[in-house]
């Protein structure tokens, strides 16, 4: 049987070590949102790949129906605009930084994130709908030079990919980014509203 | 470096591990416990401008940091609290047992505790004074007594049960 005296006493002789300094937390706590910012990042210059890889077909080949041009000017103009709407998006967290006013970055999250919600949403069909009428205007003088089982794989191939695009893969994004940013948000004004309750 | 910082680190350097032990005497588990000591200094880099010097900074500090342990596991993102102190438990005989049974059994009690009263166990094993505890609790030092003794009891019979198990 023993006593408190001896609880005490074993709490005292035992020790733990802090193993993060104060400049380690104050990185990793930023680290969490340029993780985010990283991402956003990518997508635009994924977007920026895809426009100049479009643009390029200009350089290489010489089309001549008004149908192609069409087409591609379609196709790179909604990845034109997308990839703006992205960079704005991304100008949203890139220069408010949480450690330094809590609230504004709370809010630039939130606003981040409705904008994120939207641009996978309404916006997408907006882009879904432009990539597949550029495309159907593109392909119209293309499939002409290729034997028609190869038209039905291309016209199956393209349009099947943007079928899984848009259902499964949409909806997997939306699923991920709503949850990842939500953690932030809930974990940042765990962070900044309980202090305000007990101060 | 600014002046922010500078002051920022030496309150750090100062007070991380008293508040990093309450952490840890709080969960139990290390990672939660580091989670719970950089919210807490978050909010204390954050709010560092709006310290008015009513109290002592330590007992400011541990003021959020008691505040932080408690809505941390209330938080509706965690687990609930049984499976949680189940998990508390577990890592606790694991990490102690080969190190000090004796530790890993003070652990295993204090988790048995009521979520207040481990804060408020915590922080007597480490010596605050009743003042401090009280201030920073939020509960008056005459009824602070009357619990603590009652909290003592209470983990010295938990201790003492799981000892003969």
């Amino acid at each position: 049987m023993q006593e408190f005296d001896h609880i005490e006493a074993l709490w005292a002789k035992h020790t733990v070590d802090v193993t993060i300094s104060a400049d380690e937390m104050l990185k990793q706590a930023k680290k969490e949102v340029s993780s985010i910012r990283t991402k956003s990042l990518l997508n635009i210059a994924g977007m920026i790949f895809s426009f100049l890889a479009v643009a390029a077909l200009w350089l290489f080949f010489d089309f001549q129906s008004w149908t192609t041009h069409a087409g591609i000017s379609i196709i790179i103009i909604a990845v034109g605009v997308y990839t703006v709407i992205l960079y704005n998006n991304y100008r949203i967290i890139s220069k408010s930084d949480f450690t330094v006013n809590p609230n504004e970055f709370i809010a630039k999250l939130k606003l981040y994130q409705l904008n994120r919600f939207s641009l996978y949403n309404r916006l997408y069909w907006f882009y879904a709908i432009a990539l597949s009428l550029g495309m159907a205007l593109y392909f119209f003088e293309i499939l002409g030079h290729l034997d028609l089982w190869a038209q039905i794989l291309f016209v199956v191939l393209s349009f099947g990919w943007m079928i899984f695009c848009s259902t499964l893969v949409r909806k997997a994004v939306i699923k991920k980014d709503k949850e990842r940013i939500a953690l932030l948000i809930e974990k940042f004004e765990r962070i900044s509203g309980q202090f305000h309750e007990h101060q | 470096m600014s002046q922010k910082d500078v002051l920022f680190k030496e309150i750090f350097d100062k007070n991380s591990k008293k508040i990093f032990h309450l952490c840890y005497g709080y969960t139990g588990d290390k990672d939660s416990a580091n989670d719970l000591l950089q919210e807490t200094f978050l909010k204390v880099w954050q709010n560092l401008d709006k310290f008015r010097n009513k109290s002592l900074i330590s007992t400011w500090i541990y003021r959020i940091a008691v505040n932080t342990c408690l809505t941390y596991l209330r938080s509706e993102k965690r687990q609930a609290k049984d499976e949680l102190t189940e998990n508390i438990i577990e890592n606790r005989v694991e990490e102690f047992s080969e190190k000090n049974e004796q530790v890993a059994l003070l652990y295993k009690s204090i988790s048995k505790l009521e979520e207040n009263d481990r804060l408020i166990i915590t922080m007597v094993l480490d010596e605050l004074p009743y003042n401090e505890i009280a201030d920073i609790s939020g509960i008056s030092e005459g009824n602070l007594r009357v619990k603590i003794h009652r909290i003592k009891q209470k983990l010295t019979e938990l201790y003492n049960q799981n000892a003969r198990i």
